[in-house]
Order: structure tokens, then sequence, then C-alpha cells
């Protein structure tokens, strides 16, 4: 059997894992376009801001992928064939599989401004778009940051910690509009302008980029302000590569799509990590949660599937957990405002100034979002996936969520691993 | 696979949390209970007792899941497998403190304190490392030491299961003399 695993990251490094544990015998062909040691891309945000080094965000060396047993094809992939079972590198040499992984992941958003200066926006995606905003630091320097998501969010803490003057620029009424719910954007909007150093401005978006006078560039705002900066990095989301899979005929429509054992539309074909439009576990439409712990699960799930381990894969599920001006803010599920509007949510705080909210639909559980709260989304996550109704939470559990015992205690309401006494 | 591992039985634990001060006394730097109180980072318990249902107390540990959601979840791959054997256990040294790990833990067993092997930063994930250094030494880990009552036991995996396989099969049939 050989397996073929385009794409090395997060979710491409599981599937291998799982695939070897799976198939010890099997051969296995990672491809990758990258010269560098595989690097985890969540961490480049850490590498900005100084928390760490560059070289200690590599998680996966030669001796990693030599220990197990995968070869590794240094190119990429530019055509797929999935009627003759057969990949196209780049160099035109071709790789036949039996079985074969998309998991290449996906790209910045392209931040749609014009300028004859738009090319000198930076992304914040991969270790080169940090080499890119590194080379543009200046001590005392002003940056322009666009989109108030999260990768907005941690470019601007980023920036601020290397000495710089950030402006936020974000087009939605409030900072983090996608990802949390009202109150926890409004806490984080207040306190990006009570912060030096930041200014934050909503409702607004960048028209143009044009060389600047004082600094390298000006940005024209759709205010009517002019901003002169010598840096501009955009967060606008991300796109999955699939424009090389343009001519395969496998189904797409944002990403790949990919079926409940995250296969493809071809059955030998399978689909993991940022380019695989995966039935979401909350809605049950099929859509792309692109991030670490989701590719990361996807990827097990389809190598098992894959090997002929027949695998459901519950679905996929945002989530998110960032440190914002030392306090823990994380979100599950649904809790955007767009997406609850017909939901009922129960607020509840621990102990102190803690926050946690969590959004039911129907009186089933969809969401949560917490800022500073006890550590437990997991937990609800998990209810989440177990479809909790509002009676199946106990009180005590909501009024003391710093003490409680988990949900899935014995005699508690996720009674799944129940023994018999 | 975990050969032996603490098996939890809720139903004897009367919460007197000594598991929780045992457990972060041998986590501290000396060992000792009277200078780990005094130490310029507090070593913190990786147990915790929970208020459960009806109000009961409910010792709540790390289960070393396989495959484990933390280990997926954690970014910078810092939720090591290969300390010991069976055992998920965080290196601090790689830990950024993000709380990832957390929000995919289904039992809320991942705390977030200051380390004493990673002083440089305000937080990172403390959890239960199934006292490997103890057991690779003969001996239990600190809980089920501390624990009086037997709600704390170090016990064979494929024992324990054995147990409940008798125990189910005297509640369908009638205990036989």
């Amino acid at each position: 059997m050989r397996y073929v695993v385009a794409g090395l990251h997060a979710a491409g490094r599981s599937a291998c894992m799982e695939l070897r544990k799976a198939d010890p015998s099997a051969e296995i062909i990672g491809v990758d376009p990258s010269p560098e040691p595989v690097y985890s891309r969540p961490l480049i945000s850490y590498a900005l801001s100084g928390e760490m080094s560059a070289e200690a965000m590599t998680v996966a060396g030669e001796d990693f992928w030599t220990g197990l047993g995968v070869a590794l094809v240094r190119e990429k992939a530019v055509r797929l064939e999935p009627d003759r079972a057969r990949l196209t590198l780049a160099s035109g040499k071709k790789l036949s599989y039996d079985r074969l992984l998309l998991a290449c992941g996906a790209k910045a958003r392209p931040a749609g401004v014009g300028g004859i200066m738009a090319r000198e926006i930076c992304y914040f995606r991969g270790r080169r778009d940090l080499s890119e905003i590194m080379a543009r630091v200046r001590t005392g320097g002003v940056a322009a940051v666009l989109g108030g998501g999260l990768v907005g969010f941690k470019l601007t803490m980023g920036l601020l910690a290397r000495g710089m003057t950030v402006h936020l620029i974000v087009s939605s009424p409030r900072p983090l509009s996608l990802n949390v719910d009202e109150h926890v954007g409004a806490w984080v909007g207040e306190r990006l302008r009570d912060t030096a150093g930041v200014t934050l401005a909503t409702n607004t978006s960048v028209t143009a980029v044009e060389p600047g006078t004082a600094r390298p560039l000006k940005l024209s705002l759709s205010t009517g302000n002019v901003l002169e900066v010598d840096l501009v990095a955009a967060g606008k989301g991300v796109i999955p590569e699939t424009e090389w899979l343009a001519d395969s005929g496998l189904e797409r429509d944002d990403g790949i799509l990919a079926d409940r054992r995250l296969r493809t539309s071809d059955e030998r074909v399978f689909a993991a990590g940022d380019l695989a439009q995966a039935p979401d576990m909350v809605s049950g439409e099929r859509r792309i949660n692109a991030v670490w712990p989701v590719a990361v699960e996807q990827g097990r799930i389809a190598a098992l599937n894959m090997a002929g381990v027949k695998t459901p894969y519950a679905g996929t599920l945002a989530q998110n957990a960032i440190p914002v001006f030392g306090s823990r803010m994380i979100s599950v599920g649904m809790v955007s405002p767009a997406q609850t509007r017909d939901c009922d949510a129960v607020v509840t705080g621990g102990p102190r100034e803690t926050y946690l909210k969590l959004v039911f639909r129907e009186d089933r559980l969809v969401g949560a979002v917490g800022l500073d709260a006890p550590p437990r989304l997991g937990e609800l996550a998990f209810a989440v996936r177990r479809r909790l109704r509002r009676r199946d939470i106990p009180d005590e559990w909501l009024d003391n969520p710093g003490n409680a015992a988990p949900l899935c205690a014995p005699g508690a309401s996720l009674r799944q691993n129940a023994r018999i006494w | 696979m975990l050969k032996k591992t603490v098996i939890v039985r809720p139903e004897l634990c009367v919460g007197c949390m000594q598991c929780m001060i045992r457990c972060a006394q041998a986590h501290s730097r000396s060992k000792i209970l009277a200078s780990a109180i005094r130490e310029d980072i507090l070593a913190k318990p990786r147990i915790h007792i929970g208020v459960g249902p009806e109000h009961k107390p409910f010792p709540n540990k790390c289960r070393h899941c396989e495959p484990a959601p933390c280990q997926e979840a954690c970014m910078p791959w810092a939720i090591r497998s290969d300390i010991a054997e069976g055992l998920k256990i965080v290196d601090p040294a790689r830990c950024i403190g993000c709380g990832m790990c957390a929000m995919a833990c289904p039992y809320y067993v991942i705390r977030f304190y200051r380390d004493k092997d990673a002083p440089e930063r305000p937080a990172v994930a403390v959890k239960c490392d199934g006292c490997h250094e103890r057991v690779a030494a003969g001996g239990v880990p600190a809980c089920v030491e501390a624990c009086k009552t037997g709600a704390l036991t170090f016990e064979d995996v494929n024992l324990y299961l054995k147990e409940g396989t008798n125990r189910l099969a005297n509640a369908a049939y009638g205990v036989r003399a």
C-alpha cells in the first residue's frame, strides 16, 4: 500500500503518525514544498512578540520523519488526476498512490486593497511572512494592522511588543466580531483603546496604499483620512489552497468537499485540515474551521479511514484560546452575534471578574465563550459534541464553575462512561 | 499502554483534600511540606476535588487519554508521550501557555500556573504527570499515598477491569455464595 500525504503541517503530520500506527509496513510518502523543517505555524505570533525564538517553532526535524519511516519529497504538487491515481509534481515527476491525503492547508486572504504599493502589504501565515514583517519592523515606527480577527489582534500585540505604534483598522463595529460575543468583543475593544500605542479604528477600511512622504507608505482610509506608516500587515482570514485542483474533477466549494469520513468525491482521495470542507458539528453544514486542533484531529481520522479502519468524523468545531492582555479568552462553537440571533444564553461567572456564557439553540448547547473563566471550555466542547441539553447542566456547575466536578463525572450528565456500582 | 494507573473510586472520597496537598508537595522543589510552602514559586496540585452531583466530592485528575485531545491541540508540541510510557506529560520548557490544551480537555484537569521549571513564563499548563519519577523509583503516586479511604488506588488496569466484569456479572445474576 502506498500512501501519499500532500502537505506536512498540522493535518499531514498527524496523518503520517496515525498511518504508521495503523499500517506498520506501509510506504508513506510526504510531499511538501518547503525546504525547511516542519514548524508549528500558529507560533509565528509568539515569535513576533519575542516570546519564543524562531528556531523554537520547529516541531518535526529530519529525524522525526526518518524515525516514522516517511519518505520526504520536497516539491510542490501541481496536478492531480484522480482517475489515474497520479500526482504530478512541480519538476514534472509523477507520483502514483493507493491513497492520497490532501492537506495543503490555506493561504492568507488578500486584503483587497488598491494602490500602487498594495504589494507592500504583509500577511501573517508562515515563517516567510514573519521574516518579511520582521524586516520592516522599526522600533518607534508606525504600523497599520488590517482586520480585527484573532490574527489581526496577535499582529497588533506583537508589533506593540516590538516597540511600534499600531493602528488597528477594523471594518466591523467591534474587534473579534466573528470570534466572540458582544460582551467580550466590547471588553477587548475597550482594553485596546486604553492601551498606550494602539489606535483602534472601527467601521473603517483601507482603500489604497501609496508611497508616503514622511514614511514609506501612505494609507487612504474609507473615512477620508490619510495615515502614513512604516508597515502594513493584514489578517483577513484564509483561503484554501485548491486552485491546483481545479481540473482534478474533485468536488469543490470554498475548499475540497469531504464527507463524514473525510473522503472527497474520489474514494481514494481524502482531505484534512484548512482545505477540507467537512460537516460542522453544530450546524451540520459543510464548512471550514481553519484552526489547529481541528486540523490535527482531521488528519488522524482521515488516516484511519485511508488505512481501511472505518472511522466516522464527529465534525469540525470552531475553537480558539488566546491570551488577551493577561486574560485568557476562549470560545467554542457558535458564539458570534450573527450566528446566535435565535439562541438562548446563560451567563455565569466564577469567582472574581470572570465571564462564561453558554449558548443554547432549541435547548441544546451549541457554543460557549469565556473571559478569564475557569479553563473548562474543553468540557463544554465535549458537551457540544454530545448535544447536551440545558437541563442536563446541573445548577451546582453553573453556580460554581471553578470547583464543580466535570460534567462527565459519574452520576453527572454525561454518563457515557458510567460504571456499574 | 499503561499497565498500572491511579484508579479513582469517587464514592469512597470524603473530600479531605490530602491528595491535593501531597501532590503539590511532590511537585515542589524541596519535596518537604514545611519548606515547599515557602518556595518563591508555589507548587500547585494536579489533582482537584470537585463538587459533584448532590454536592459529593469528586477527585478529578488527568486520565492520560489515548489519543489525547490535549496533545492534539498543543501547537508547540509541549505535551509529550515519550517521557514515560502511557503518560501525557507537559514539557514546561516548550509550553507557551496559550490554553489550547485546556480547551480540548473534556475533564477540566489542566490549569495554568507559574511553574518552577519555566520561571520566566507567567503561566504554563500544569497537569498530572503520573508521578512518573516516583513510580520509576518503585513508589506509588503521591495522591495514592495520601489517600486514606481507598478512593485513589494504584492498580493494574486489567485487574481493575476484571473486577468490573465480576461486578457486572454479580449485578446481572446475583451474588453467588
